[in-house]
């Protein structure tokens, strides 16, 4: 648990204090542990509304640690990873309208989907390096999202899909209606899936990855495939994004073309920023800051959101401190360069 | 053959139109790109800024307000750029992710002080030259106008990167900043004339645009995409391929909603993907980007 | 840090409710506010007729004390945004959050769309004040979805068989809209009609919606099918382009242009100016509706707001109208099941577009008015110039 901690490319991170750098891991534990205890303890004393915020950000929380698996430890920044989220929604949400609505299949569905959405997109995407790589995913979001407003027989067009039958949990089961169950649904499936995505973080894999984010061309000469090694790291983070988007759905419903495009990724991008890299807590907590500023500030103040999220990404980028150069060490030249900072938590 | 030319003579022009304005938006975007290694995705402000301009001095479509709107834009559009470049530098080195989120919050914020002082209607512009030609059933002639506006600014600026000496230094620190550098020339001095002369230019072209687009706040997104593809296309850094993409784009945009009106929306970035899968440094990019 | 803010809040919405059944629907008792929620865009494309919604209902409560039914009133606002990615969760928020016992406004169909389900379930009466999707009242609707706008269809099949009617166009009409789904309603209503009077479809086309620019390559099909007529279903800032570029590109007075009302309603006949002179159109209102009712409206509406109401105004006002009437025949609690018992029985509506009532489907059953652009001094009105009879 520390050594996840502590393996964050930027000393100091984002996010925790000072006093858990120091190694100091009594202190993380009991946090930790006080936050799962209030997670499910939640519905108990909360009301209807605030599981569904709470039970939001878990979901979107879920979709930033994937993107942060792609920046951070794949070191392959992606503006279009929303795509693949949205994709999951849309593929749970036709799923559950026309075949079942059991929420596992729906989870099953969406992950498959998601992943080999990115996998395929992939194969284009990585023959690019540096700002190339960032255009094209922007493209394909793009491209995504206007499939998604014109496809009006599959998707519903830019109405999007809306009345989604409620979930179920065994097949031919009752429908879960009650906010609680659903917000405990989401908590358990949302808690497995991070237990995945850090045991595959922490896996040779993962680290082989990271040896790709630091250094391609030692990678390559090392005898690894890079090409394999990035593909898998896009299937992986595809996955994760399209299960997300399945949680997503179950809450809200309903799914349209805006959660597959830009602004979705962006928002997620933010988070992933604000969050730092390396830290797949601090993707659920970025999550949380962001989505209550959102949704709860943008309610408050009439309509200025877009004013709010702006001010965040200036506020973000100067404010975070010793910069954000562990996010993609030596920037995107393709040109070698140090790690930055890495060599410790190896 | 005729027959095709003359039915779609009114859409290639258009295509033409929107090229020209294309490019000198993009013109600057690549440019910053180019030399500064920055991703500006605060660019369709300044687009914006020159059609609120516009707007503002030539609602009525007189021609010397039009012409004030102009010389306004190039200088707002120039002080935004001066804006940038002191933003970004902090950023030096940080990568591209940063800048994309630094500008991208910017351009957030600038919407929405747009919204608040200009409120948030669409406004149309009228042209400063009013009336029609008979080309193709009836042709306006600002648009005309715009096309020889536009290719006189391509040969110019073109001409000035590829003949004089501040044009070298350009492209040079496009291709090697850092010998550049070692040079003992002010970078600097380059890097900010880069930022200035291209918020210059596209706030000019959002003058210049506003009588096809109008004004209005959510246009900067619309023109930003369309920008960015077209210095994907053509090649970061590369004037001359900044031209070729623009008219490329511009031609997929009015002759292909012409030709193809269903499959128009996957045309545009369904070029840009089969542009830089073939050729990944775009089409008259000078970055070996692959490697 | 964060787990103190997030304790914080959670005990802020502390009411227990989250292992709750979804009740029937909020109640308010006698003597406390009513809060009814209020839906419109504050931004995004829709934002200027989410101006004007706002402002009728506002309106219509500031003249009548702040009271619906007799009973004061709280309004909440949300913001619908730029569509159904931001006004299907303002609505969540206004059902579990703020609890309201009834709610007004939606503009953007697809709003509309996602969210009413979520009113169904909840078990609270939604008035839609415009967006037009037919399947929101009609045989897909519920008890809980009225409207005091429109079906997409009305104003189009209206316009069809007058336009029917008229001497026979050579070359046949050709049709334009923004592909989404109002764009195809609208146009298939006209299109129905208009064939059924005898009419001839020249062709027909579909921009891509909120994206489109210039209209020239669309203009262009047109003149290739040698249409005598062109039938366009626009709204806001497509609107304005189009208009533009319909007189830009030389159709204007060459191949007359039809439409229902929304290319050239308020802040967009302003931007269009002379370029939509003599433009014909139809749709339930007009500001230039000579009746006393209307003529004091809108003198008392510009006194107040310094602008001309538009149909989006009028249809606001009218919502706070069924509310007023189906407020006041509820004695005791008013949840929304009591609403929704109250609101067939609201019987007539006296309205600035004239009266009308609901229709066994929950819409409007009112009159179309046949409208054309003309000068009035230094601007440009929607002159009445014909009835086009009610609503089928």
């Amino acid at each position: 648990m520390s050594r996840l901690l502590a393996d964050r490319s930027v000393p100091g991170g984002a996010y925790l204090p000072r006093a858990l750098t120091a190694g100091r891991s009594v202190p993380v534990h009991l946090l930790a542990l006080a936050v799962v205890v209030w997670l499910v303890a939640l519905p108990f004393g909360a009301s209807a509304y605030t599981v569904g915020v709470v039970g939001r950000i878990l979901a979107f929380g879920l979709f930033v640690a994937s993107l942060d698996f792609l920046v951070g430890i794949a070191g392959l920044p992606s503006l279009g990873h929303g795509a693949f989220f949205g994709i999951g929604a849309y593929a749970a949400a036709l799923l559950a309208r026309d075949v079942t609505a059991v929420g596992p299949a729906q989870l099953a569905i969406a992950a498959a989907i998601g992943a080999a959405a990115a996998g395929v997109t992939g194969l284009v995407t990585i023959r690019s390096r540096g700002i190339y790589f960032v255009m094209l995913t922007l493209a394909i979001g793009e491209l995504a999202r206007q499939v998604a407003d014109s496809w009006t027989s599959l998707t519903g067009g830019a109405n999007g899909l809306a009345g989604v039958p409620a979930l179920k949990l065994i097949p031919g089961g009752g429908s879960v209606v009650i906010a609680g169950h659903i917000y405990w649904y989401v908590l358990a499936m949302t808690a497995l899936a991070f237990g995945l995505l850090a045991a595959v973080r922490a896996s040779a894999f993962g680290q082989a990855l990271k040896g790709l984010r630091d250094n391609e061309d030692r990678m390559r000469a090392l005898g690894y495939s890079v090409t394999g090694l990035k593909l898998a790291a896009l299937f992986v983070a595809g996955g994760f994004a399209g299960l997300a988007g399945s949680l997503w759905l179950t809450q809200l419903r309903f799914v349209s073309p805006a959660d597959v495009g830009f602004t979705t990724s962006a928002l997620a991008l933010l988070c992933v920023v604000i969050a730092g890299s390396g830290s797949l807590w601090g993707s659920f907590v970025a999550a949380a800051v962001v989505i209550v500023v959102r949704d709860e500030l943008g309610t408050v103040i009439g309509g200025r959101g877009p004013l709010v999220l702006g001010l965040m990404f200036i506020a973000v980028v100067y404010l975070l401190p010793r910069g954000l150069a562990g996010l993609v060490p030596g920037g995107l030249r393709p040109q070698p360069q140090p790690a930055l900072g890495t060599g410790v938590a190896e | 053959m005729t027959g095709w030319l003359s039915d779609n003579l009114a859409s290639i022009l258009n295509g033409v139109a929107l090229g020209c304005l294309l490019f000198a938006l993009a013109v600057g975007l690549s440019l910053v790109f180019g030399v500064l290694d920055v991703l500006n995705l605060a660019h369709g402000s300044l687009f914006v800024a020159g059609a609120y301009a516009a707007w503002r001095l030539a609602d009525d479509g007189s021609l010397a307000g039009f012409g004030l709107a102009v010389v306004l834009a190039a200088g707002i559009g120039g002080a935004g750029g001066l804006v940038l470049t002191v933003a970004t530098r902090p950023l030096a080195g940080r990568g591209h992710l940063d800048q994309a989120l630094l500008t991208l919050g910017i351009a957030l914020v600038v919407t929405e002080v747009v919204q608040s002082w200009f409120g948030r209607d669409p406004h149309g512009v009228l042209p400063p030259l009013a009336g029609s030609v008979e080309i193709g059933g009836g042709y306006p002639i600002y648009r005309l106008a715009l096309i020889g506006a536009g290719l006189a600014l391509a040969l110019a600026v073109d001409q000035a990167v590829e003949r004089t000496r501040v044009g070298a230094l350009v492209r040079a620190t496009v291709c090697d900043p850092d010998m550049v550098a070692a040079m003992g020339v002010n970078t600097l001095l380059v890097r900010s004339g880069a930022f200035i002369v291209g918020g210059a230019l596209a706030a000019v072209a959002g003058v210049l645009g506003a009588p096809l687009l109008g004004a209005s706040p959510h246009l900067d997104a619309q023109v930003l995409l369309l920008a960015l593809v077209v210095v994907v296309i053509g090649g970061l850094g590369s004037v001359r391929g900044a031209l070729l993409g623009a008219l490329l784009i511009g031609q997929v945009q009015s002759l292909g909603i012409a030709l193809a009106p269903r499959q128009a929306p996957f045309l545009l970035f369904g070029a840009m993907a089969i542009v830089l899968v073939v050729r990944p440094a775009g089409l008259l990019g000078t970055r070996a980007a692959a490697a | 840090m964060l787990a103190v803010a997030l304790g914080a809040m959670s005990v802020a919405g502390c009411t227990g409710g989250a292992l709750r059944e979804e009740s029937a629907g909020a109640s308010s008792s006698r003597g406390s506010a009513v809060k009814i929620g209020f839906v419109a865009p504050l931004s995004g494309p829709f934002a200027s007729a989410g101006e004007d919604l706002r402002r009728g209902f506002r309106f219509y409560l500031d003249r009548h004390e702040g009271r619906l039914g007799g009973r004061k009133v709280a309004v909440v606002e949300v913001d619908e945004g730029a569509g159904p990615e931001t006004g299907v969760p303002a609505v969540r928020r206004l059902l579990t959050r703020e609890r309201v016992v009834a709610a007004a406004g939606i503009v953007n169909s697809a709003v509309a769309l996602g969210a009413h389900q979520s009113f169904i379930d909840a078990r609270v009466p939604l008035i839609i004040a415009t967006a037009g999707a037919n399947d929101l009242t009609g045989a897909k609707g519920s008890e809980f979805i009225w409207r005091t706008s429109f079906a997409n269809a009305d104003m189009n099949d209206a316009m069809g068989r007058w336009l029917a009617q008229q001497p026979p166009i050579p070359g046949g009409v050709f049709l334009l809209a923004p592909e989404y789904v109002a764009g195809h309603e609208q146009i298939n209503a006209f299109k129905a009609a208009f064939t059924a009077g005898g009419g001839r479809i020249a062709g027909e086309q579909y921009s891509p919606f909120g994206i489109t620019q210039d209209f020239q390559p669309y203009l262009a099909q047109v003149r290739a099918s040698g249409a005598g007529a062109v039938y366009a279903f626009y709204a806001g800032q497509d609107a304005i382009g189009f208009v533009r570029q319909y007189r830009d590109f030389g159709l204007a007075g060459r191949i007359p242009l039809y439409s229902p009302g929304f290319l050239t309603e308020g802040p967009t006949l302003d931007a269009q100016g002379a370029a939509a002179e003599g433009l014909f159109t139809a749709l339930h209102y007009s500001s230039e509706l000579d009746t006393p009712a209307n003529r004091n409206f809108v003198e008392a509406y510009r006194a107040a707001y310094k602008a001309l109401p538009t149909a989006f105004s009028v249809q606001a006002y009218d919502a706070g109208a069924v509310l007023d009437a189906a407020l006041g025949q509820i004695d005791g609690a008013v949840t929304g099941a009591a609403l929704v018992a109250a609101l067939p029985k609201v019987g007539e509506i006296e309205s600035p577009r004239g009266t009308w009532r609901f229709s066994p489907h929950r819409n409007p059953d009112q009159r179309m008015y046949l409208r054309q652009v003309r000068r009035e001094g230094d601007r440009f009105v929607n002159a009445v110039v014909d009835d086009l009879g009610r609503t089928r």
